[in-house]
């Protein structure tokens, strides 16, 4: 048996990759930055999934548990990469905590960051304790303690969901649509509307993109069974009368220019290169995508090639991505390790 | 005018002072035109709900607004303000008072049902027409129009006999429009038929004109259908909240 493969992250991507290797026997070791395993679903909180509306404690809790009881993945968390050298097939990697890791190929499922909205002041998160981000709603919902304005902790009656926070912004350097926000926010005003059948809710947007077959689950359906008002409107700013949040733009459909009261604005916040991308490039001596994501090499021949052979990529550290194609490249990575190591492949 | 630029400058909102002063300046009159915003303030969140209580209105939720009904409208192609696609954007966002701005051309819908086909999310647009007409004299933004006089003189003859007498629902029409019956055309239409008509129907015309003819056993029917028609009026006030505006309207004459 040759060396381990070393994944970089344990979250969806990871995890599967983890799980496809264990399956056919191959040793791996996962290196996750953080306490535990589980990745943004876990450390973030997050509430229901879509598309599946399984809890991402049960769903994503469900990949942690099997990976880390999967005979031949070893866990190191609160460690990270800090230097990796060799060649495909005989790699050696040092941790932050010490140990040194000999490893045939590396499969980077790093991930993404939040969008940190203070990166918007004129949307007013940091100002406002009741503007929050989608983030913060999803622990709301699924602390069980359900969707309350921070600042007082009552019910709100009035929502505001502005989308695009930090996605398709030129202004401050994120050209990138983040591709989920549109269908998680139209899951998330049905889901305040579940709790709150008083609770009118707005969703402001440029366009929509619940793509495929979202569509009908997720932007109908809340339009149609869940009564979410969806206008189009840039937002312009995000001020206070003393009690209420005034949300001020264009109704562009009207050509008409609105300010509205709110209890509560939510910020879709998107998805950011890792933050320490940079970092991983630098240790990998891989190449970054002019966004800052990790550079996808070939995308017809193997999956996940980075500009480095025998490094490879999984998940939403490729650009913004959904949990299911997450979990889907990190399998598909996996195979990629495997259809050139020595020990399983007939053509290697 | 164009819907898109209908928006930009109202009448209502031009201020003009007759004598101003600033800074030593003489502004009066037409110097100090004043183009006051016009900002839609808040929505009005029942209002789509409200419409959908009324005959017609039921499917308003589902339009996505593609305008295939603005495009296939008979009227928008004589009135461009007339725009079904905005107003039905408008209700759902609970714009009441940009609405309320289109109510005397709201009415104005011919009925050729052209939209209900081009619809590809059966909106039904002609009866988010003709309930949104129905709200507004409902509400008392409208006076009470015409054909629907007529639907309730119509109404109330069929529940109370069964069948219809013309004479008499023209005649109960008329009077409720304030119209005079003996008009130009209804003389001569009256001239002619003594005058062509058979001697044996006249006789049965003149004879129902003076005693209602009645369906046999219609008692019962009829009072089925006029607890129905009480019951759906019920329903339609108590979604439009019609209660309240009494109650408002009460208190502002006692003011």
């Amino acid at each position: 048996m040759t060396k381990p493969v070393l994944i970089v992250g344990g979250g969806p991507a990871g995890l599967a990759a983890a799980h496809s290797l264990s399956t056919v026997g191959k040793e791996c070791v996962i290196v996750e930055k953080e306490d535990r395993l589980g990745g943004a679903p876990i450390l973030s909180g997050y509430a229901k999934l879509v598309p599946s509306g399984e809890w991402a404690r049960d769903a994503i809790g469900g990949m942690v548990k099997r990976a880390e009881g999967a005979p031949g993945v070893s866990v190191e968390t609160g460690a990270t990469v800090t230097s990796f050298d060799g060649e495909p097939g005989n790699f050696t990697a040092e941790l932050s905590n010490g140990k040194k890791i000999d490893a045939e190929a590396a499969i980077l499922c790093s991930g993404f960051t939040h969008f940190d909205s203070v990166n918007k002041p004129e949307w007013g998160f940091g100002t406002y304790e009741d503007v929050v981000t989608t983030t913060q709603v999803e622990q709301m919902i699924s602390s069980g303690d359900g969707v309350r304005c921070p600042s007082d902790g009552r019910k709100p009656e009035r929502v505001a969901i502005l989308l695009c926070v930090g996605s398709r912004d030129r202004q401050i350097g994120r050209e990138w649509c983040s591709k989920i926000c549109c269908t998680v926010s139209a899951n998330m005003a049905m889901e305040i509307r579940e709790e709150l059948p008083n609770c009118h809710v707005y969703i402001y947007y440029m366009d929509i993109r619940t793509f495929g077959l979202y569509e009908t689950k997720y932007y109908w359906k809340s339009q149609e069974e869940f009564k979410v008002k969806y206008i189009k409107a840039r937002i312009a700013e995000v001020t206070s009368d003393g009690e209420k949040l005034i949300v001020k733009g264009e109704d562009t459909l009207v050509k008409r220019p609105i300010t509205i009261p709110f209890d509560m604005v939510v910020h879709a916040i998107g998805m950011d290169p890792n933050v320490d991308n940079p970092t991983i490039s630098e240790t990998f001596g891989i190449d970054l995508e002019q966004h800052g994501y990790i550079d996808v090499g070939n995308r017809y021949g193997a999956m996940g090639e980075t500009s480095r052979p025998g490094v490879y990529v999984a998940g939403a550290a490729t650009g913004p991505e959904t949990i299911d194609d997450s979990i889907a490249q990190g399998h598909a990575a996996a195979m990629a390790v495997l259809s050139t190591s020595a020990d399983f492949s007939k053509t290697a | 005018m164009p819907i898109h630029e209908k928006s930009l400058i109202r009448p209502e909102n031009l201020t003009t002072h007759e004598e101003l002063v600033l800074d030593g300046v003489d502004v009066s009159g037409h110097w100090s035109t004043f183009i006051e915003t016009r900002v839609v303030k808040d929505y009005n969140e029942s209002l789509e709900e409200e419409i959908a209580a009324l005959p017609g209105g039921e499917q308003i939720h589902r339009c996505w607004q593609c305008g295939s009904c603005t495009n296939s409208c008979t009227v928008n192609a004589i009135n461009p303000d007339f725009n079904p696609r905005y107003w039905i954007y408008l209700i759902r966002m609970g714009m009441e008072s940009e609405l309320l701005r289109d109510k005397d051309i709201i009415w104005q819908c011919v009925s050729c049902n052209k939209c209900t086909y081009a619809c590809p999310r059966d909106v039904f647009p002609e009866g988010v027409m003709k309930a949104t007409s129905h709200w507004l004299e409902k509400k008392g933004h409208t006076p009470k129009s015409p054909s629907m006089h007529f639907d309730e003189v119509f109404t109330e003859q069929i529940v109370a006999t069964g069948k219809i007498e013309e004479s008499r629902t023209i005649r109960r029409f008329f009077a409720r429009t304030k119209q005079k019956l003996a008009q130009p055309w209804m003389i001569e239409m009256v001239k002619r038929m003594l005058r062509g008509l058979p001697v044996g129907l006249l006789t049965r015309m003149g004879l129902a004109t003076l005693v209602a003819p009645r369906t046999s056993g219609w008692g019962s029917a009829s009072a089925a259908i006029q607890e129905y028609i009480d019951e759906q009026h019920e329903k339609q006030a108590e979604a439009l909240n019609l209660a309240q505006l009494v109650e408002t309207a009460k208190q502002d004459v006692a003011a």
